[in-house]
């Protein structure tokens, strides 16, 4: 995977926002939804774009760190950011009742099927190199 | 530049012969990748000097800031440094896989993935060496460029 640094991290921020938001309207178009709140969703897209991208890049740093935990450390600040920041938003122009629940499942389900997608991508990196160094 | 494989029987040792007009570019890089995978290093096992040829190491390790070098039979202590033997032996087939160890590719058997994404190396002599996530990169662009080479 390569290395979210400096350099490149506001590019790849802007570009996952792009497909969030572009997913977010193609969701809406098929399903013939109006949102209501427009502006605070785009907002919350680009809130999340960032955090998810601070995550990625902070993974590199913690490689010499058993998986497990890291990915469970990592969750935990996710979700400690999204109750903060419903908390936040909920305190200034107020909420619905089962907003946070929303938000946290809008984190975990992209979470754990990225985790799935990296470890299936990993064992399948293992088959690829014990047939290399089966013919070598 | 061909390549000739000749089968004889009753030979006491096998031997690479190179027959060569002019040395091109890419004779001079074949010879350089022979005479370094050929080569013997020097190190101390039981307090005598013993020579050991390079591919015969399943891996190299650093403990306490001293380095060994593990074969089938023996280990040898080292001067060098992992950094050292890797830039001396690093396109022989030797690539780092943790902090402290260097694995010679052509002596592993196979890799097995664990829950936290490590890499367990199993060697041929049934030895098992840990890969840490942050060296798997290096490692598989190393084998990647092996089979490449190999191909060609």
């Amino acid at each position: 995977m390569k290395l979210i640094n400096r350099r490149n991290f506001i590019s790849i921020v802007c570009i996952s926002f792009t497909l969030v938001v572009c997913g977010k309207l193609l969701t809406e178009k098929i399903m013939g939804f109006t949102d209501k709140h427009y502006t605070e969703n785009i907002f919350t897209c680009l809130a999340f774009s960032v955090l998810i991208t601070s995550v990625l890049a902070a993974h590199y740093y913690l490689q010499r760190f058993p998986l497990i935990p890291v990915l469970i450390g990592q969750y935990a600040v996710i979700v400690g950011a999204v109750v903060g920041l419903v908390k936040i938003v909920d305190a200034i122009a107020g909420t619905e009742t089962n907003a946070m629940w929303q938000m946290i499942l809008s984190v975990t389900i992209p979470y754990i099927f990225s985790a799935v997608l990296y470890y299936i991508s990993f064992f399948k990196q293992v088959r690829k190199a014990n047939s290399i160094l089966s013919q070598l | 530049m061909r390549f000739v494989r000749t089968k004889e029987n009753g030979l006491p040792e096998n031997y690479l012969e190179l027959h060569y007009d002019k040395l091109d570019e890419e004779t001079e890089e074949y010879i350089t990748r022979i005479d370094r995978s050929l080569a013997h290093i020097e190190g101390s096992c039981d307090d005598m000097r013993v020579t050991v040829p390079v591919s015969d190491v399943l891996y190299f390790e650093s403990v306490d800031r001293k380095t060994f070098a593990y074969t089938d039979s023996r280990t040898v202590e080292f001067r060098d440094s992992l950094r050292d033997l890797l830039d001396k032996f690093g396109d022989v087939g030797f690539v780092r896989i943790s902090k402290s160890a260097v694995v010679n590719v052509y002596k592993i058997d196979h890799l097995q993935g664990d829950m936290n994404m490590r890499a367990i190396i199993f060697l041929k002599n049934g030895e098992k060496l840990i890969m840490n996530r942050g060296y798997r990169k290096e490692f598989f662009e190393m084998i990647e460029k092996m089979k490449e080479r190999n191909k060609a």
